[in-house]
């Protein structure tokens, strides 16, 4: 009975209302990405450091450096810059980088899609095994379950990730020969990083999920569907579980949001080609309009991830609704 | 009900499709390189970093200009000391005046896309770099020349407006691209380069990996490899492991830690190659009390040159006996200022500082910085030197560096750090270390050294053909500056590469360039 309510509640207002949340949602993001734009552009440009120097290299006389910075455009007024910079933008047009002198399109878009790879695989089995280890944790609180659950859960959060990703490659790669020490060829190379980075989610995720559901578990309606003879394995599923899941989906959004960042460390241990290395290695090159562009598209990222999260809460709670 | 279901049964469908989608474009991908790998005629190559751009003429990095190497020649070329030897030409002339460079052509050349390789074609090149000031060899010789003259389709004259003694290491840099690709601009030139080399361009994923192939038409006709997959590997772990796998082939450098494990391994063998890499602190030879010679020579007397090797590369190097790391056109052995306490202390005595004095030292984050700034540390406390160590993010140091547009403005006292120039290139390792007019922001003479005499050389010496007369100057360049200690005099790294054994044919030079052109497997 609750079901149907809940699934009305969510569909009740149609569609259509979701459609104009969802519209709703994207047009305020203007105003967020132009502040946005304006603190990562300024900010990139206070880092102490100067990429024509970087450019012409060690042995470059200072005439050198000038041309270059002149050949950059960074010899200009900083807001000269940032007007250029944004009317490129608005033309589609992310720049190019200052270290390879490449479209940081192009740039983007090998090691775009290996990355939004990663953060799925690495998210589907924390959610999977994170959410099965806190219920059980839950449901068997103080028994051996919930001991080997949190164990597990804290060696997950405790192992430094540099750390497991080179015992892993010992194991299944050296020792083993199962999986390639790294790149990003074939669903097998996706297995190892997709580990590393999933275990500390996960055993955060079984923490917190282990937590709200022992909440939830002492709240009224579940002690009035229990007197009501539900079966425990109706209750804790349908009723408890998915009341409980609020708090998880948060977090899980925002590790989500962190993940598609790209992970240095695990890019770093299977020289995997994603986002976090770029981003590192643009910053320490002063690569001020890859670092730019990067950090834009991080934050539409984020943006979008908090919609869903905004939309997986009022299907969850038909409470929160949203105002159109 | 239903709809709860429709609701629930949708999203799953979404999330698998997403999922299938993502395995799937991986799996072709994925299927592609293991059918390869089964011919075992596809070498992998694992190198430290990633490559910045396939542009010759516009590549300051070693590892870029390694795989560039494979699919492009220059005129002239190296061999595996770094001896200049003839590539596309076949003969080559300088005139006495140090102004005209006359190159006889190799004949029967043809670029991977089909072009003929000849005078034009060179011409085009060399015209690119003279034009385009943003790129990087313009301004490293390019920009002096004034003509070129096509005599025929296989010799050319090439004539600069003043001397540049580094000229013959820039033929070597200036690979030479196919005309047809020049015209298509500086963007498909670094991604996508068309040469004359033994291997051609497949396919480049950014940070993944760069594969060329086989070029049959190639000039020199030999049996080499199928394929080569360059993938950098910034983890000395990782690379170690892909070299145990057999995942990779050769990988460069080898990190000294993993050594000993990877001695006892059959399937592997360990090359140590002495490099150009000299390390050295530069002494701001103008800020007191560091110009008082005395005081420099007593913190050379007071290190333990061995030690620090041992200490910063696992025992992998050479004293640095010369200005100049030994493998280095020119060099000349001065002798090592071997560890004497004493006589250190004598000379601060003699210089009134019996009881020693506060300096500073700078250097960049890396660890293996630190760990050479804190060796120097303690090895110049035994003298009363009480170092505090700086050590700043690589840009903020630069800036602090060559942001001082005069010697008085500089807060640099000493600096920790590395030189490496070609081993042809004797030039580039003194000129902007030790000339009077590079001192920053005009070049790396870090240590304000200034020396009439030695200005007076360095100017003779570029305009100099005459190989004996260079050796000459260059002698007396070396023993006056050793004398005169603007640096810590530190070492010289040897580079550790790992091979498989049934690697053939992979060469890997003093710079770190690795030549691949007879690359086989067995």
């Amino acid at each position: 009975m609750l079901k149907s309510y809940r699934a009305k509640g969510f569909f009740r207002k149609g569609l259509l209302t979701v459609l104009q949340y969802i519209i709703k949602r994207i047009f305020e993001m203007i105003p967020i990405l132009f502040i946005v734009s304006i603190l990562i552009f300024f900010f990139t440009h206070l880092i102490p450091g100067d990429p024509a120097r970087l450019v012409a290299g060690k042995d470059a006389t200072f005439e050198e450096v000038a041309t270059i910075r002149e050949e950059l455009g960074l010899d200009k007024p900083i807001w000269e810059q940032y007007v250029t910079y944004m009317g490129n933008l608005f033309q589609g047009d992310l720049g190019t980088s200052l270290k390879t002198g490449l479209p940081i399109m192009d740039m983007f878009v090998d090691r775009f899609m290996p990355s939004i790879y990663l953060t799925l695989f690495s998210m589907v089995w924390a959610l999977v095994i994170g959410l099965l280890i806190g219920t059980l944790s839950a449901v068997f609180k103080n028994k051996w379950p919930d001991y080997l659950g949190m164990v597990s859960a804290v060696s997950g959060i405790s192992l430094p990730g540099f750390w497991l990703g080179l015992i892993l490659i010992q194991i299944f790669s050296v020792q083993l020969g199962w999986f390639p020490t790294g790149g990003a060829d074939g669903w097998k190379s996706y297995v190892l990083p997709s580990l590393t980075l999933g275990a500390g989610i996960m055993s955060m995720l079984a923490r917190f999920t282990r937590s709200s559901l022992l909440e939830t578990l002492k709240a009224d309606f579940i002690r009035t569907g229990r007197a009501k003879g539900l079966k425990e394995s109706i209750v804790i599923p349908k009723h408890a579980l998915r009341n409980s899941l609020i708090p998880v989906v948060t977090i899980a959004g925002l590790q989500f949001g962190f993940l598609l960042g790209g992970s240095v460390v695990v890019e770093t241990v299977f020289s995997f080609p994603g986002m976090g290395r770029l981003l590192i290695d643009s910053i320490s090159f002063r690569d001020y309009p890859v670092i730019q562009a990067e950090l834009l598209l991080f934050s539409i990222e984020f943006i979008m991830v908090n919609l869903v999260v905004d939309i997986l809460y009022s299907y969850l709670n038909p409470k929160i609704r949203y105002t159109a | 009900m239903r709809k709860a279901r429709y609701w629930k049964i949708l999203l799953l469908v979404i999330i698998s499709a997403v999922l299938v989608v993502g395995c799937s474009s991986k799996e072709s991908s994925g299927e592609k390189s293991a059918g390869s790998k089964t011919e075992s005629k596809e070498m992998v190559i694992a190198v430290n970093e990633n490559f910045i751009s396939m542009d010759p003429h516009n590549t300051g990095d070693t590892n870029s200009n390694s795989v560039q190497s494979a699919m492009l020649e220059g005129l002239l070329g190296f061999d595996q000391d770094g001896k200049i030897i003839k590539k596309l030409a076949v003969d080559y002339s300088v005139s006495d005046n140090a102004l005209e460079y006359t190159f006889k052509l190799r004949q029967g050349v043809k670029f991977h896309d089909g072009e003929a390789f000849n005078a034009e074609a060179v011409k085009a090149n060399y015209e690119r770099i003279m034009k385009d000031d943003s790129l990087r060899l313009n301004s490293r010789g390019f920009s002096l020349i004034t003509q070129i003259d096509v005599i025929n389709d296989y010799e050319l004259k090439i004539t600069l407006k003043e001397p540049y003694p580094s000229m013959l290491t820039r033929f070597v840099s200036a690979k030479i691209l196919s005309p047809k690709l020049l015209k298509e601009g500086n963007n498909n030139i670094a991604k996508k380069p068309v040469g004359t080399g033994p291997f051609k361009f497949v396919e480049w994923v950014q940070g993944d990996h760069l594969t060329v192939e086989r070029f049959a038409d190639y000039w020199d006709k030999k049996d080499r490899v199928q394929k080569i997959t360059y993938k950098p590997v910034p983890e000395n772990g990782s690379r170690t492991a892909m070299l145990k796998t057999g995942e990779a082939h050769v990988i460069y450098p080898l990190p000294s830690q993993n050594i000993k494990e990877l001695e006892s391994n059959k399937d592997i063998k360990i090359e140590k190659i002495p490099s150009t890499i000299a390390r050295y602190v530069s002494i701001n030879t103008m800020k007191k009390p560091f110009d008082d010679p005395r005081v420099r020579q007593a913190m050379n007397y007071a290190v333990d040159k061995n030690a620090f090797i041992n200490v910063v590369n696992a025992g992998f190097g050479l004293p640095l006996d010369s200005i100049i790391p030994s493998k280095t056109l020119h060099y000349v052995k001065q002798g090592v200022y071997e560890q004497n306490i004493e006589k250190a202390k004598q000379l601060l005595k003699e210089a009134g500082l019996e009881k020693g004095f506060k300096a500073e030292i700078w250097g960049n984050t890396n660890s293996d910085t630190m760990k050479g700034m804190q060796f120097i540390q303690q090895q110049l406390k035994a003298i009363g030197i009480d170092v505090e160590i700086k050590s700043m993010e690589e840009g903020t140091l630069s800036d602090e560096i060559y942001g001082a547009q005069k010697p008085e403005d500089t807060k640099l006292q000493m600096w920790y750090v590395s030189w490496s120039a070609y081993p042809s290139d004797t030039t580039n390792a003194t000129r902007p270390l030790f000339y009077g007019g590079s001192f920053p922001p005009n070049g790396a003479n870090t240590a304000y050294y200034k020396n009439e005499q030695v200005d007076k050389w360095i100017e003779e010496v570029g305009k100099t053909v005459d190989p004996a007369k260079q050796a000459e100057i260059y002698s007396n360049i070396q023993s006056t500056i050793y004398k005169d200690t603007p640096w810590i005099f530190l070492g010289v790294d040897e580079i550790l590469a790992g091979k498989r054994t049934n690697v053939e044919g992979v060469v890997i030079e003093p710079g770190g360039g690795i030549d691949v052109t007879n690359a086989n497997l067995k």
